[in-house]
Order: C-alpha cells, then structure tokens, then sequence
C-alpha cells in the first residue's frame, strides 16, 4: 500500500533493510520491523528479545496483530511464487513507484509478471 | 464445519501469556481439522504427511545447504526425510517451504514431469502454504507448532473445476467469470478477483480455506484494498510487517 492512498508520507527504507532503518515514519515502525526480522531470521532469543520490546510499546491486540500478518504473508508468499501468478494488472499500475524505489525487480519472481524486469 | 474443542486446546496459545482473539483460534482450528480431513487429490493421511514432511524440511542439511548457495541448482544430494512421501514430493515440499522466492517455471515442469498431477501439485502448495502460516504464527508468539490432529478417513473427492484454464500462472485457474456450477460463490461475489486469490483455484477446497485464513489473519476479502480498513494495529504498521515478510521471502508479487 503506498502512502498516495493513505495521505500519509513514510519512509520505505526499512522494508528493505529492516531493523535499523528508522521507524518510517509509521508508529513503532522500528520496532515492528525488528521483531519480524527476529521471527523470519532470528533465533529463538532474538525473538524473545524483540517480543518483549515491541510489546512494550504497542497492546496485546497490537501485538497480535502483527504476529496474525506475519503468518499470513507467510502463506501468500509462498502459494504467489509456488503458482506462478503474475501481478494483478491493476495493481501493477498503482504500486510501480512504490516497486521502482524498493527494487522488486531483483527477486527472481518477478519473471512471472511480463515486462516487470523492464 | 463445526471446530473441535480439544484441537483449540491443543493449539496451547493460553502459554503465550497474551490473549489470542477467537477468531484467530477458530481459524487456526480450522486448519487443522481441514489438513487432516480427506481433500480432493490426497487423503488425510497423505495431507498430515505433508505437513510433517514440510516441518521436516526446517532442519533438512540439503535444504539449508542450497539456502546458502547462489543458486539452489548448484547443490545436489538428497533431502532429509520422513521417508512417508516420494522423494520427489519431498523436494516440492522442502522447495516451497524453505526456498520459494527461487522457484522457477522449469523447476515447477519438472515437478510435473516427476510424476505430481497439476491439480495434486496446487492441493500440496494449498497444504503446505497454510500450515506455513500457522507455524510461523506460532514461531512468534513463542508456543510449540499446533499439533496436527489424526487424519479422517475417506477418500479424496476428485472435483475438478470445469473452467479452470491457463491464464497467465504455472497453474490453471478459475476466473470469476467461471466460477460456477459447483464453484458459484467462490470468490464471495466479487468480479475483480486479486489473484493470489485464484491462484489456488484448481482445487476449490483450498481457495476457501485460504480466504478463511485470510480474512482471520489479515483483513476481510472485501476490504483489503480500502486503506482504511484495520484491526488494531495501524494500517501502516500492517502493512510495513507484510512489505518486510514479503522481502525476506524474496516475494515479488
């Protein structure tokens, strides 16, 4: 979703770089990326060390909230690069800024979609 | 379908220390007895054995290895396994668990070629995918994997969706158009289908249970391109931790 549809001016940087990246102008945005880095790359400290801290700043429902997406972007990753699916044209046509300036081109599942590796 | 009450105690979330909204219990248990229930190309038994198979894959040393590799083809050797699949559904499985942002339309050929049917292939990424979701849901909030409960006897039901056509993916798909007969609803009405959510529609079953799993995880179907639409974290936290998943995942779509 970019900020065009939201009024809101965030900083991408850290869907890239991840934790370290600032907060994006989004609230606890720091915290949130660290605590999915944690649980997509971490060890098991790591991501008790990040749960503690990102609970400490949002609610249990904040909290599980961010926990619920994980695991559903886990599921949608994987049936899009498992299936083969291109972009929905739509889509394409409204988050081509968006991915120009984090450079999706590079992953190797952008050959699914026509012309998305320009 | 109605939920088990000992599945929802088996999933052991009141050890989170956190309260885990219903919704999410009773999706997650869902899952579960959906996983273990006769599909449509594979039997329960052979559905538990997948999602043992892909939890497996998490500490397969020829996994790992191709992993860390530039380029999964350049490592060669045998996966770790359970020994209940064939070895060539043990590769597809361990591949869309642990590597999938490195699939490629002539690894997923060869999948074929190796014997899986496109409509048993779209049914193991159904399988494997959801189980995915729910074991990093776990993985977070700090409890043991959801226990798999025992498969249900019966046999798979063989449907297979008479529109579904070549469309764009590796796999046929149902477009909203023709979705009907059997598949009248499917897409809960919607003519503009994103199609991630069609992605899977070979095999109706898991369609539903993904829209299922979507609307308890993330957003309700109908809502997920309003950007007001939220639960309780802000919009743009949500959609920062996806964006991130996405990009660890080596996801372009």
């Amino acid at each position: 979703m970019s900020s065009l549809s939201t009024g809101r001016e965030i900083d991408l940087k850290g869907v890239n770089e991840g934790e370290g990246a600032g907060d994006g102008g989004i609230p606890h945005g720091d915290r949130l990326l660290a605590f999915t880095d944690a649980v997509m790359r971490g060890s098991d400290a790591d991501i008790d060390r990040e749960r503690a801290a990102l609970r400490a700043v949002v609610s249990d429902a904040e909290y599980i909230d961010a926990v619920a997406t994980i695991g559903a972007f886990n599921v949608v990753d994987r049936i899009a690069d498992s299936t083969g699916i291109p972009l929905d044209e739509t889509l394409e046509a409204v988050s081509q800024g968006v991915r120009d300036e984090l450079g999706l081109a590079r992953f190797g599942s952008s050959a699914n979609t026509p012309g998305a590796r320009g | 379908m109605l939920v088990d009450a000992s599945i929802v105690s088996a999933l052991r979330y009141e050890q989170a220390g956190v309260s885990v909204r219903e919704e999410l219990q009773r999706s997650h248990a869902l899952i579960l007895e959906h996983i273990a229930s006769p599909g449509t190309w594979w039997t329960g038994a052979e559905r538990v054995a997948l999602v043992l198979e892909s939890r497996n894959s998490l500490t397969c040393a020829l996994c790992r290895d191709r992993k860390d590799a530039l380029s999964p083809n350049a490592v060669s050797g045998e996966h770790d396994s359970l020994g209940s699949v064939a070895q060539n559904v043990v590769d597809v499985v361990h591949r869309i668990r642990t590597d999938p942002g490195r699939l490629s339309k002539d690894w997923f050929d060869s999948a074929l070629a190796g014997g899986l049917t496109e409509e048993q292939y779209v049914e193991l990424v159904g399988v494997v995918t959801i189980t995915a979701g729910i074991d990093y849901f776990a993985k977070a909030l700090g409890v043991p994997p959801a226990e798999v409960p025992a498969p249900r006897p019966g046999e798979p039901t063989r449907h297979r969706p008479a529109g579904a056509k070549l469309a764009g993916a590796w796999v046929r798909t149902v477009a909203a158009e023709d979705a009907v007969g059997p598949e009248e609803g499917l897409y809960g009405g919607q003519n503009l289908v994103p199609n991630i959510m069609k992605a899977l529609s070979l095999v109706p079953d898991q369609v539903r249970a993904l829209i299922g799993s979507s609307n308890a995880h993330y957003l309700e179907m109908d809502t997920m391109m309003d950007p007001q639409a939220k639960r309780d974290l802000d919009r743009m936290g949500v959609e920062l931790v996806a964006s991130r998943v996405s990009a660890l995942n080596e996801c372009f779509y």
